[in-house]
Order: C-alpha cells, then sequence, then structure tokens
C-alpha cells in the first residue's frame, strides 16, 4: 500500500502529549510495509552507487572495441576521424567513442521498456485502479518483484506501488542520457559502468511492464502448463476478416479481442499478430494467432490476408502506410511515439472513422485510445473483408519470371543483403522459370528489404522470394506455449538439488530478435539440443518463436515435446521482451530461497552470488535492437554472460575473459578469506559467435561457475566436451583449466580427460566459496 | 573409451525414449513377470574380475519387436565393500544403462524396463556383451572400492526363476535391514555440504532415522559416496558423545556443524524444531511449521498450492525456513524422514501434527500412529485455525491435553489477539520529553514519507511457541 500527498489540518487538539493549534501536517508518502526485511547498502542507487561492483566486472572482461564505425559526427565540430591514436575535437578517444555509443543504444533500449511500462502500468491503473494486486503467481510466488525489491528496496503490493520505480527509471534515464553529451564523460570504462547501471534500469522497467499486465491482464500466472498457441502464416483462415498487429504494446490488440467477445464475432475474425504483441495477446486470448517474429512483417502484408493492420509502438517497420496502402488494408496507429504521418481521429466518433476507412476516404488514422481502436479495428475489418478480396501485392509466378529477365547481375542486391545471400543468382535463375533459388532464399531472408532498394531494375525482389517460397509459408504451421510469466518459486527450489547433483547442467535463455544469420530454425536446433541435455530452457520474444518454427521428425515443436515448467529439460517461454525481466528474476530469487539472501536494496551482493553460483548464460541469436542491447546489459551487471550471433558484433565491442591470465580469476574463498584462484569461469561476459555450433560449445562452457560441485562440475564438462567434439572437433584444449579435482573429471571421459590433463601438466585446485567481495568473507566464528 | 562399443557411451543420451515403434527388442517391462537387476557384494574368490556371462539367448537371437525377461546380477568384491552397500551401487545400473545410445533402461530392482532401439541394433549392439563391458568400465571408474567385478545376464526362462526368488529375497532384507537400522545402531553419521555452493553455511546431517532434507540421499548412498571419496562434499561425522538422547545431540555432529557453516551453527537437535533445529538449504521436500494457538505443527509438501490452515502458503512459509538459518518452527524436511521413528520425536512426533493436506496424509498412512491418524486433520477438515481447534476438540487430539496443562483456563479457545499497528508510537516522536508540555501554534509538520511498519512481522510468531 502506498500514497502519495497526504495533508492533514487540524485546528486544535489537546493530549496528554500536547497542544497543538492550526497544526497542518503534509506528508509526502505514507508507505506501510509488512516487510521486515532490513534495508540494504543500495536502495534506488545513482549513477555511481554500484561503480566499485562494475569496475570488479570489468577488471575481468575487459572491452574489446571493434569500431563499427571510426568516426564521430555526434557534434559541428564532426565528423571526427578516431582510428589509431586519434582523438576527436573534444578529445574522445576511440574506446571511449564506442563505449559511449554503446551507452546511448543501450539508453534507447530502457527508455523504450520504460515509456512501455508507463503506457501499461497507466493504462492498467486507469482500468483496474491503483490498488489492484500485484499477484504475478498466486501463492505459488513469494518474492513478487525480485528486481524491483533487489534494485529499490521496494516490496510492491498494488500496482500504484510501482509508480516509483518508473519514477526511479525515468530519473536515471535521464541523467544516463546526459552523459553521452558531448564534453561529459571521457573514460571508457566509466562509459561501461554506465551501460550496466542502464541496463539494470531496463530489467527494473521490464518488470514493472510485465508485472503490471500480468497481474491485470489475466494472462497466465507462473503457469508451467499455459496453453499452446498456433503460430505461422499456415495457421491463418484467409477466408475470414483477418486484422494484423504488430509491435510490443497489448492494450489495442486487447481491445480488438474484448470488442470482438462483446459483439460475437470472437470466431469470425482472425487476429493476427507479429512480433511481442502477438505474444502477449495469445497470453490474453490463446486463440490469437501469432504471425512470426519481425522478420515476417513485409511478407505477410505483401500477402494481402491482413484486411486492417493496427500497430502500436516499437520494431515496426516504418514503411508500413506504404505497404498497407499497396494491399489497401487500412492501418491505425495507436501509439503516441509511433504516429506515422498520420491524422488524429482520436476524438471523432467510431463510426465516422469506420466510414472514412470503408469509404476509402483516408489511408490511415491514429487513434490514441485502445478501446477505440478495438471497435474500430473489428468493424472495419468485418466491412471491408469482402470488398478487399485479400488484395496482395504478390507476383504470380509467371510474373516472376517475366521480372526476373530484367535482373542484369550487377549484384548490388546481394551487397546490400545483411546476410550475403546469393540473390541475384537467385533471380537470375528465376528468369528461366525455375524458382528453385528464390525458394531456397526464403528460410534465410530476414525481411529486410534492402535488396529491393538497391535494385537498379526497381524489382520487388523481397517479393519474388516469398513468391516463389509459396508452398514453405503455407507449410508454416507451427505453436508456441504462450507466456508464462514468473517462475514459482518452487519450481526453483526443485532444481535446487538436482543442480548440486550435477542432473542440470545450467540455464540457457535463448532471448531477443530475429536477426538471424541463417534463419529461424538455427534457434530450434540450439534448443532443442539443450533441452535434450537436461538444460533448463528458457525463451522469450522473438527468439520463442523461432524455438516453435520447426518440428522433429514426429511432427512436434519444441513446445510439444518438452514440458513448459523451470525443470531439467523444460522448454520454458517467460513471454515478450519484457518478460526478460522473469529470467533475470529468477536468477535473484535463487540467492533468495537457497541462502537466504536478502534482496532488499542489496544489488552488489546478489550480483556477487549470481555470478559465482548461478550457472546461467543468455544467448541473442539474432540480437537486433537497442532494447537487446540494454536487456544483455542487464544480464551483464548480474554477471550472467550474453551469447550473440554474428550480426552482435555490430554492438561494437564485446567483452571478453583472459583464461591465460591466472591472476585475472582470483576469487575470495569465503571460508578462509584467502584469495585462490576460481577458474576461467564463466570465461566471457559478452561474446559473438559465427555459426550456431560454435554458440552451442560456448554456451556449455560459459554455464560453468566457481561454485560448481564436482558432480556439477562433471555434467558441464561432459557437454562441453561432447559438443565440442561433434560440432568443432576433438577433445577442448582448455579442459585442463576447467577440471579442479579429480572428481570434476566427467566418467565416461576419464581416459581421454586424464591423458589431456597429463598433457598440460594439471595440478588438482580447491573448490572455493567463491565472491569477489571482501566483505562477503566469514567472519571467523569458530573457535 | 568405448572403442569396441557400437555405439556411443555418454551423457548426452542420458534422457533418450525408445518408443515402440523404433524398438527392436523389449526386456523386462511389464508383460514381462519375471525380471531383476541385483548387486551382491561376495568374497574375492568367488568374483572372476572382467567376466560376463550371458545365459539364453542374446540380443541378436531375439525377434524382432517381442519382449524377454531379464535378471541382470552384478557380483563385486573389494577389501572395503560391505552388503549395505549393495543399494546405493545397484542404482548405478540405471544410470550407466541409459549412457548407451539406443539403450533405454526405466525403474530398478524387480521393476526394469530396457528397450534397444532398431538403430542402435543396426549400429552393431547386437550383444548384452557391449552393455557388460561399459557397465564394468563405469563401476571400475567411478568405485573405485570394487577390486572385481563381473556380470551375469540371464535371459533364459528356466533360469531366471530361482534368481529372481533370491533377488525378492534379498531386496526385502535389504530393506527390512534399512527399517531397523536405529540411529543408536552406529557409530558413524554423513554430513553432506552439496548445498553449500548455493547456501554456503547450510549442512545436512544424515543418519540412518534422518534422511537428507532433500530426500536423495540415505546414510546409506553417504556411508557409499564417503568411502569412494572421503575428502568430497559427502563426509563421516563421528556421532562422538549423545549429549541428549532425546533431542538427538551428539557432540560429534555439534562439532562438525561449527567447523562446516563456519560457526553459524554450533549445536544442532536432530530430532526437534525448536532450540537447534537441523538447519535447511531451499530444496526441502516440506516444512513442518508450528502453530502457536494450538501448540502443534502443521506439515505441507512443496507440491500444495493452496494456502495452508494458518493462512500461508508453503512458499511464504518456505522462505522463514531456507538459508542455513535455525529458525524456531520452522523446520525443512523430507519425505522419507516423515517415515522415520525419529521425526522430530522430541517434540512428541506425530502426537505433535495437528494438520496436512490429505495427499501427504494418506501418502504417510502407514507411518502415522493409528491412535492418531483421525485426529489429524486435512485441508478437508479445517481451513482455518478457528475450524482447526473444533476439530482437534471433537478428535481428541492428543495436543488438547497440552492446552490444559498450560492453560487451565482453556488456551484453546483464546482468540490470538493482533497487535495493533500504532502510526506514532513513543520512539517515533521525539517530544516525549517527560515532565514537559509542548505547545505547537501554526506549526507545519512535513515529512517526505511516513513508513509505517509492524514492529516484527511475523516475528511473533516465531517468539510465541512453546519450548
Amino acid at each position: 500500500m502506498s500514497r502519495k500527498s497526504v495533508s492533514v489540518s487540524i485546528k486544535e487538539i489537546d493530549s496528554d502529549l500536547a497542544r497543538f493549534r492550526d497544526l497542518n501536517i503534509t506528508i509526502g508518502a505514507i508507505t506501510r510495509e509488512r516487510w521486515d526485511e532490513p534495508m540494504g547498502p543500495s536502495p534506488f542507487p545513482s549513477l555511481t552507487t554500484l561503480r566499485p561492483w562494475d569496475r570488479l566486472l570489468l577488471s575481468r572482461y575487459k572491452p574489446f572495441y571493434m569500431p563499427f564505425c571510426d568516426l564521430c559526427c555526434l557534434c559541428t565540430y564532426g565528423k571526427c576521424d578516431l582510428t589509431g591514436t586519434k582523438k576527436g575535437a573534444c578529445g574522445i578517444s576511440m574506446p571511449a567513442q564506442q563505449s559511449r555509443v554503446v551507452l546511448l543504444s543501450a539508453c534507447i533500449g530502457a527508455a523504450t521498456h520504460t515509456s512501455h511500462a508507463r503506457e501499461i502500468l497507466t493504462h492498467t491503473i486507469d482500468t483496474f485502479g491503483r490498488d489492484c494486486p500485484v499477484n504475478p503467481g498466486g501463492t505459488a510466488v513469494e518474492v513478487e518483484a525480485p528486481i524491483t525489491r533487489l534494485v529499490c528496496g521496494i516490496k510492491p503490493e498494488t500496482l500504484g506501488d510501482l509508480e516509483p520505480v518508473l519514477d526511479y527509471c525515468e530519473n536515471q534515464l535521464t541523467q544516463l542520457l546526459a552523459v553521452t553529451h558531448t564534453g561529459q564523460e571521457g573514460n571508457s570504462l566509466d562509459f561501461e559502468s554506465k551501460v550496466f547501471h542502464t541496463g539494470m534500469i531496463d530489467h527494473l522497467g521490464m518488470e514493472v511492464a510485465d508485472l503490471a499486465q500480468v497481474s491485470a491482464l489475466g494472462f497466465p500466472k507462473a503457469e508451467p502448463e499455459a496453453p499452446l498457441a498456433d503460430l505461422g502464416l499456415g495457421t491463418i483462415d484467409a477466408k475470414k476478416p483477418v486484422i494484423l498487429v504488430i509491435g510490443h504494446n497489448v492494450p489495442p490488440a486487447a481491445a480488438i479481442i474484448d470488442y470482438l467477445r462483446e459483439h460475437d464475432n470472437a470466431g469470425d475474425v482472425e487476429v493476427t499478430g507479429i512480433c511481442c504483441t502477438s505474444l502477449d495477446l495469445t497470453r490474453y486470448a490463446p486463440k490469437a494467432k501469432i504471425v512470426g517474429p519481425i522478420s515476417w512483417q513485409l511478407r505477410y502484408i505483401r500477402s494481402g490476408v491482413p484486411d486492417v493492420i493496427v500497430v502500436d509502438e516499437q520494431c515496426i517497420r516504418t514503411d508500413t502506410l506504404t505497404e498497407a496502402e499497396k494491399i489497401h488494408a487500412p492501418l491505425i496507429a495507436t501509439s503516441e511515439k509511433n504516429c506515422l504521418g498520420l491524422p488524429d481521429m482520436t476524438h471523432e466518433p467510431a463510426d465516422a472513422i469506420v466510414a472514412a476507412f470503408v469509404h476509402g476516404d483516408v489511408t490511415g488514422a491514429l487513434i490514441l485510445d485502445p478501446e477505440k481502436v478495438g471497435e474500430v479495428a473489428s468493424r472495419v475489418a468485418l466491412a471491408l473483408h469482402p470488398k478487399r478480396k485479400k488484395h496482395g501485392s504478390m507476383p504470380t509466378k509467371h510474373k516472376i519470371a517475366e521480372m526476373a529477365k530484367k535482373c542484369t547481375l550487377c549484384m548490388q542486391c546481394r551487397r546490400a543483403c545483411p546476410n550475403d545471400l546469393p540473390v541475384a543468382q537467385a533471380v537470375k535463375l528465376a528468369a528461366s522459370e525455375n524458382l528453385s533459388g528464390l525458394d531456397e532464399l526464403y528460410d534465410d531472408c530476414l525481411g529486410c528489404g534492402r535488396c529491393e532498394s538497391a535494385c537498379k531494375q526497381k524489382l520487388p525482389i523481397h517479393s519474388l522470394i516469398v513468391s516463389a517460397a509459396e508452398k514453405q509459408t503455407r507449410d508454416e504451421t507451427y505453436c508456441l506455449r504462450t507466456g508464462r510469466g514468473a517462475i514459482q518459486d518452487i519450481e526453483i527450489r526443485k532444481v535446487g538439488g538436482p543442480i548440486v547433483l550435477g542432473e542440470i547442467p545450467g540455464i540457457v535463455a535463448f532471448v531477443g530478435c530475429a536477426n538471424y544469420p541463417k534463419g529461424s530454425r538455427e534457434v530450434a536446433d540450439m534448443v532443442t539440443e539443450f533441452a535434450k541435455r537436461r538444460y533448463i530452457v528458457c525463451t522469450s520474444g522473438c527468439a520463442a518463436m523461432s524455438a516453435g518454427m520447426s518440428r522433429n521428425e514426429e511432427g512436434k515443436t519444441v513446445y510439444e515435446q518438452f514440458s513448459g515448467a523451470f525443470e531439467a529439460g523444460g522448454v520454458v517461454n517467460v513471454g515478450s521482451c519484457v518478460s526478460n525481466a522473469h529470467i533475470s528474476g529468477a536468477a535473484i530469487k535463487i540467492a533468495s530461497i537457497f541462502a537466504k539472501r536478502p534482496l532488499r536494496g542489496n544489488y552488489e551482493e546478489i550480483a556477487d552470488y549470481v555470478y559465482n553460483r548461478v550457472g546461467a548464460v543468455g544467448v541473442a541469436w539474432g540480437a537486433m535492437s537497442q532494447k537487446a542491447a540494454s536487456i544483455a546489459a542487464g544480464f551483464w551487471r548480474l554477471g550472467i554472460p550474453v551469447v550473440v550471433g554474428p550480426h552482435g558484433t555490430k554492438y561494437r565491442r564485446m567483452l571478453l575473459g583472459r583464461a591465460d591470465r591466472g591472476d585475472d580469476w582470483m576469487v575470495y574463498d569465503a571460508r578462509s578469506g584467502e584469495s585462490v584462484y576460481g577458474g576461467p569461469v564463466p570465461e566471457h561476459l559478452f561474446i559473438a559467435a559465427e555459426t550456431k555450433e560454435e554458440a552451442m560449445v560456448l554456451i556449455a562452457k560459459l554455464a560453468m561457475r566457481p561454485n560448481d560441485t564436482s558432480k556439477g562440475r562433471a555434467n558441464k564438462l561432459a557437454n562441453y566436451i561432447d559438443l565440442h567434439k561433434r560440432y568443432v572437433g576433438g577433445i577442448p584444449g582448455d579442459v585442463y583449466r576447467l577440471v579442479r579435482t579429480p572428481a570434476d573429471i566427467p566418467l565416461t571421459l576419464k581416459d581421454e580427460v586424464d591423458a589431456h590433463l597429463a598433457e598440460h601438466d594439471w595440478k588438482e585446485s580447491s573448490i572455493p566459496d567463491p565472491t569477489l567481495l571482501s566483505r562477503m568473507v566469514h567472519a571467523k566464528k569458530v573457535a | 573409451m568405448f572403442e569396441n562399443i557400437p555405439v556411443e557411451v555418454g551423457l548426452v543420451h542420458e534422457g533418450e525414449r525408445v518408443r515402440k515403434n523404433d524398438m527392436q527388442v523389449e526386456l523386462g517391462g511389464p508383460q514381462e513377470p519375471e525380471k531383476f537387476e541385483i548387486v551382491r557384494v561376495r568374497p574375492a574368490d568367488a568374483v572372476e574380475d572382467g567376466k560376463i556371462l550371458i545365459n539364453g539367448p542374446d540380443i541378436a537371437d531375439m525377434a524382432e519387436g517381442k519382449h524377454y525377461p531379464l535378471g541382470i546380477v552384478v557380483e563385486i568384491s573389494g577389501a572395503r565393500l560391505e552388503p549395505d552397500l549393495e543399494g546405493v551401487v545397484e542404482r548405478r545400473i540405471h544410470e550407466y544403462c541409459n549412457y548407451i545410445e539406443g539403450f533405454m533402461h526405466l525403474n530398478q530392482r524387480y521393476d526394469i524396463w530396457i528397450r534397444v532401439s532398431k538403430k542402435a541394433f543396426k549400429k552393431g549392439l547386437t550383444s548384452l556383451r557391449f552393455i557388460g563391458e561399459v557397465m564394468i568400465d563405469l563401476f571400475r571408474k567411478e568405485l573405485p572400492l570394487i577390486e572385481k567385478i563381473q556380470v551375469t545376464f540371464i535371459m533364459d526362462p528356466a533360469a531366471i526363476k530361482p534368481l529372481f526368488e533370491e533377488a525378492m529375497k534379498t531386496y526385502e532384507a535389504r530393506d527390512a535391514r534399512a527399517r531397523g537400522l536405529s540411529d543408536d545402531d552406529v557409530d558413524v553419521f554423513y554430513g553432506c555440504a552439496l548445498c553449500q555452493s548455493f547456501a554456503p553455511t547450510h549442512v545436512c546431517v544424515i543418519t540412518p532415522q534422518r534422511y537428507a532434507n532433500c530426500g536423495a540421499i540415505s546414510w546409506f548412498d553417504g556411508r557409499a559416496a564417503a568411502g569412494v571419496d572421503p575428502k568430497g562434499p559427502i563426509y563421516a561425522i563421528g556421532k562422538g558423545t549423545c549429549i541428549d538422547p532425546e533431542k538427538g545431540e551428539y557432540s560429534g555432529v555439534n562439532e562438525s556443524a561449527k567447523q562446516r557453516s563456519m560457526g553459524e551453527v554450533s549445536r544442532v537437535y536432530l530430532y526437534s524444531a525448536f532450540g537447534y533445529p537441523h538447519t535447511s538449504c531451499g530444496c526441502f521436500e516440506g516444512i513442518a511449521f508450528y502453530i502457536p494457538e494450538v501448540d502443534g505443527f502443521g506439515i505441507v509438501l512443496r507440491g500444495f498450492r493452496d494456502v495452508t490452515v494458518n493462512g500461508l502458503p508453503f512458499s511464504t512459509m518456505a522462505d522463514s525456513t531456507a538459508g542455513g538459518r535455525q529458525v524456531d518452527g520452522f523446520h525443512g524436511i523430507s519425505l522419507e524422514y516423515m517415515r522415520s521413528q525419529k521425526f522430530m520425536a522430541a517434540d512428541g512426533g506425530y502426537d505433535r501434527v495437528v494438520w496436512m493436506p490429505q495427499e501427504t496424509k494418506e501418502r504417510l498412512q502407514s507411518f502415522i500412529p493409528e491412535s492418531v491418524y483421525g485426529a489429524i486433520a486435512t485441508e478437508q477438515d479445517a481451513k482455518t485455525l478457528d475450524e482447526l481447534k473444533v476439530f482437534l476438540q471433537s478428535h481428541n487430539h492428543p495436543v488438547t491435553k497440552r492446552w490444559e496443562q498450560d492453560n487451565p483456563a482453556g488456551a484453546g479457545d483464546m482468540p490470538v489477539e493482533r497487535q495493533e499497528v500504532s502510526v506514532l508510537s513513543g520512539r517515533d516522536i521525539p517530544f516525549t520529553a517527560g515532565g514537559f508540555r509542548i505547545i505547537l501554534k501554526n506549526a507545519k509538520i512535513t515529512a517526505e514519507k511516513v513508513i509505517i511498519q509492524p514492529i516484527r512481522p511475523g516475528g511473533e510468531r516465531h517468539g510465541t511457541q512453546k519450548p
């Protein structure tokens, strides 16, 4: 419970204690606490409160810069060439500039989640009231908001309690953004520390957003068996009126469902979605359909199937209006952050807007009222559906060949392709009516459309690819377990035993966008590999969709093959981007659940715990956005390593450890206070892999932690060595660094590991009770 | 390693399933009445090291898609091996078999169910000899206590019968020994520090009558593990002198706990939830929680999703139980400990248990004394403390006698008084100096924030228990 600004006036009061006349009492806020946990050292940390912790991490994982751009052009002195030892006009060096751009990027990401959270919170408070209880999982969840407790020292009980959390996020983000101004911060490590701070704020914002929508909108609450939802172009019934929603902010989409339900049209209209709005929509209404990740925008719109397109915010193609106009589908923009040049019709009567759309008076409108969007989109879809006749903009097979004949093989398309796909060759082949080349491109295509922009013949190359792959698109009939939200405390308790007994080798989270080097299926492959190996696998966002877009030989997706519980071999879809907070939240809860470490305002201690003990790895195989950057940063500050795909190198720097430097890996043994070797684990904090094979080997290695029991380490090593043998070849060269005692050696690999250890002059070392913080060393109580 | 085995052997195959359509043959399983696997410790001269005997048709001789009986007898010898360890060694068979690609092993003892996949068969897994080789190799590597080992596979229906019957007798004798073994019968307990990787101050003490909290490690497991790797996370604890037989306090246990918990825990009562109760990490199977209003214990297992009779769900109470602390009246326990005669013996055992979920009660029926079974309420009998009191009284639960002793006026009927929360306590307001009268005129008091905090929420709960 929390109330803001209370004023009391008392004219006159006599009491045993005192006599008061004309007393005015003004109280900024009243907080009633039912929480007896003492406040930790760092509630609402400022930009520098956790700097010492960041420095500890950054001294192990020094930024390795890979300038994506050699210049700085942020002020009018520029452009400044920063190559070599050159400095910019303001004095900035290349490393500082790279970190500065990372900070900018992280600020954009965190601001996006925080503003999204603000919209959701405002909307849910307006609708359900400030006193609507925060409830992520009923009796199964004791720690309702681990990140909020940890960072702010607040235990939110109602939606209203979440407001000060967002106030704090907004305050910090303003300061963080200010850091990037010309002539502010100049040290690269200080920039990096602020990147970490931004990431932490980002996770806080995400937690608020998902807590609010899970609590208020009736989403599954920490439900391992959340229902399955249809996924894929092939699942959509194009004979019905179809509405497409794109983006991240679910209230307008939810209002469409509400309107259809209230008017008994729920079964008559297909409500389909792309990106996180669709994930959250299936949490609201499991019968809604997910088209696919962000890369499906162009192909789905051009198919002509959607009768109405509704966009909210984030990761939406900015040319959606043009594409929508091509298929004569009205576009409704619903967010102040994304107005697309459309006329604001928020205050016009719904009848008038519907009429304007149906008569074709407008091609798009801005409607900043979710409820009105729900009505207009539904009515327009129903009215337009018979008229539009699914007017698409895809060429027929014959037309493809005809157009392809214009190709001059100038290769501009291939140069423009982010994945260097053999586009020109495929187009040329199509000229002879052989569409196999184009068909083969479909799977790896990111749907960015850059090939079209580059084409001197103005060929609609993306449409050619999608048309040629028509059968593939029809076969896209998959499913996904709808986002369950939080992880139950009891699930975490249950996996404690199997983790220390070496039955669960780690936790891997596949998150983020769809900028994949080789299509969605790689995510599905990796998820399957790790689930089969009894890792706990989490998914969220576009990666959660990609994971579902593949079937095994029995025709089952990963969501049908594996349980949705947080357990060995479970595939746990937490939900949309903002649900990522439940993954970091679960790591935090481990400290509370097993060690009873106080979370309240106690970030550094808990991050030290997570870093040294919780074998979690994040994988953003198709990381594209600034949000992905801030999400990753939030994991880094907690000491959770992140692996990205090859496009992730464009985040300008990696955070790499140096296994060869023994001194870098010293930890305190909390039992004795001695500084001891903790092993190069986890070896990196942020690293890009070029192929999924390389990534899988890295994931297995990065799941190791200095506290691993011997059984746990043996299991992790067995997976690491086995994956390396399968996908790279031979036993990895660094096993001797990762074996501490003979009991760490995997039983089934004992002979080869023994031989390897002998070659490397291996010596036994002890398993510490690891910490990087000298204050965590136990006071000697033993007599 | 395993160069001669035609299929892969490794951890990655552990979770593999062989479905009916992919199955070459089935060994044991629900359709075969006689199947078993057993480990026996033998004298050294009775074991021929490395020998693999196959008695009856081998995989290659079996008809595709059919099922056959199977007995697996693993005979081992070694100077430090003792029959008490047979069960522990035996459970490894399951693990090792599942490392083998295309060889699925389910269950244990007389329930084994094995399938060989067609794919593995085609790769050359045509003989149980390969399975024997893998087993022998892994047993030797993991358990150096084993000096000699031989494995026999029996598929011959005539030969299996007497061996099956003998195995059944051995299981029974083993179970009787485990049930009959009391803490007084042994000199050594075992400690487990595995969970210290997550809860650095927690240590489990494992005795014949007190399983590890996680439910995964028995005294026999502890004995085997400590024998194999004496420096490992599971280690022997000399009992030392018995300080209090009723509460289960031993000097050796205290000393060990003090060392291993770095001084956080210096005394342990093995059979009590009060005073110096055994600590918990986070993965205990259930909680025994004290209910001061009725002076008895409720029990809840972690799968129970509703709130318990005291209005709190498992997850909330677990929060008070975990983390290697000694919390009076909140006790992390394993299911197996609830089957022990020493279960909270110092506090009255089941005579002190007043509530548990129906499902748990049924599960433990044979371990709860008949005299009190009917008097223990479940969620179907009592959802609130008031209902519980009525139920206990009407069923004459043993705790009701304690009410009379403690409070002749009838404590059971007394409403539980809640402490009022006061906003302006003397401590918070500085102008309470005695002897002065403070007059404020035209005063404006502005507070940025007022925090209303109960003195110790939940704290009273712990404080009001009876020793």
